[in-house]
């Protein structure tokens, strides 16, 4: 069958476009959290926590990890961190451990009076960019990640979700499911 | 199933048409129509992906050209809009955690920009605090700032560029700070000739 040359020309030249595109698209387009797999080991870090320590995931291990990415400036956030708070307390016993990651602009000394503020008994972290990246690039706030005692990443949320929502995570990963809520 | 898969399958089942259907295109050439259908296919997709790395966005109706006065002081007003669904703080958020919008201009050396002012926020509660008051701007907003050309610049047009920092968020989530670059343009003209008084009717001045 003869090719008529325009029809090759026209397919190069869109075959052309499109590799540039797929290409440009790839080289700048940030790494997603869906990109993260689940069941996979969840990413190790060490970060510096507020009180000058630092704090390594991997040290969580044998417990139940919710490692939340938040910041000072999300409202969002800040609605979720009193329901943190609770649930820290009324299952920290069951082996669960709330991290909080601030991925902040502000001063060590402003997060830490905010989470004084809101009473948060749990490590806050001081975040770094590669640990984002790491999680997915944490595009937005808030983030929150499910880790379960063998350090495998089970669960993920992005965004504000309600108390209930949080709770069932929780106890799912912690095998509560079937307790009762208090 | 993503916009991928979906393209994909779309793609298969175009492939697997009974070849009698397609007898028409067999005549033409078979790669081109490979292409030309995967492009076709693919494209919702790559709008789709390109949609969602956009992500809020405030942009500047562009300013038109405003005339200045040498030696005084004008008002330049730079329109803005918050993308639908999306609010961002307003100057004076209502918690002092929150990130302000703010205008920074950096004016040539002749231009001096005075006090900018902000609208008022509107007062709003989103989903994720019923509760709680936020200001914020959401839609069209504007921001006048002041511009004063010194007595002794040249008229003509000039530049002027800055940037918009505002910090959005929707009803579930919050984006992290970003720069809109700015930039716009004023014509400076000399201060108008003053209406002459009425002239002396005699050469002599009478005091």
């Amino acid at each position: 069958m003869k090719r008529d040359p325009v029809v090759i020309l026209v397919v190069a030249m869109v075959v052309s476009l499109m590799l540039v595109f797929a290409i440009n698209l790839v080289r700048h387009a940030p790494r997603k959290a869906s990109a993260i797999q689940l069941n996979g080991q969840a990413p190790d870090f060490t970060l510096q926590a507020l009180d000058g320590s630092s704090i390594r995931l991997s040290d969580f291990r044998g417990k139940v990890v919710v490692l939340n990415f938040w910041a000072t400036w999300c409202e969002p956030c800040k609605v979720e961190m009193p329901w943190f708070v609770e649930l820290q307390k009324q299952y920290g016993p069951s082996g669960l451990q709330f991290l909080g990651v601030a991925m902040d602009d502000a001063s060590p000394k402003e997060i830490a009076g905010f989470a004084h503020d809101m009473g948060v008994n749990y490590p806050i972290l001081l975040g770094q960019e590669a640990v984002g990246d790491a999680y997915g690039g944490v595009q937005f706030l808030p983030e929150t990640f499910y880790i379960n005692r063998d350090g495998k990443l089970v669960d993920r949320a992005f965004g504000l979700k309600g108390r209930g929502e949080i709770e069932d995570h929780v106890k799912k990963v912690l095998g509560l499911t079937g307790v009762a809520k208090n | 199933m993503s916009c991928y898969e979906r393209a994909f399958r779309r793609w298969v089942l175009v492939r697997l048409l009974p070849r009698a259907a397609s007898a028409r295109l067999i005549m033409m050439n078979r790669l081109a129509l490979t292409v030309l259908w995967s492009a076709a296919l693919l494209t919702p997709c790559v709008a789709q992906e390109l949609a969602v790395k956009k992500g809020p966005t405030v942009t500047m109706a562009p300013a038109p050209l405003t005339t200045v006065t040498r030696g005084k002081s004008n008002s330049v007003e730079l329109q803005f809009r918050v993308a639908a669904g999306f609010h961002i703080n307003s100057n004076q958020p209502a918690e002092r955690y929150l990130i302000p919008t703010a205008v920074k201009l950096d004016p040539p050396t002749d231009l001096v920009v005075g006090k900018t002012t902000y609208p008022p926020g509107k007062e709003s509660s989103f989903a994720f605090a019923p509760d709680e008051k936020l200001s914020v701007y959401t839609g069209d907003f504007a921001v006048t700032v002041q511009v004063r050309p010194l007595a002794s610049v040249l008229p003509g047009k000039y530049e002027i560029r800055g940037k918009l920092r505002y910090q959005a968020c929707d009803n579930a989530q919050c984006y992290p700070a970003k720069t809109l670059p700015l930039q716009f343009e004023v014509k400076v003209v000399k201060a108008p000739v003053p209406p002459a008084k009425n002239p002396p009717q005699s050469p002599h001045e009478h005091r």
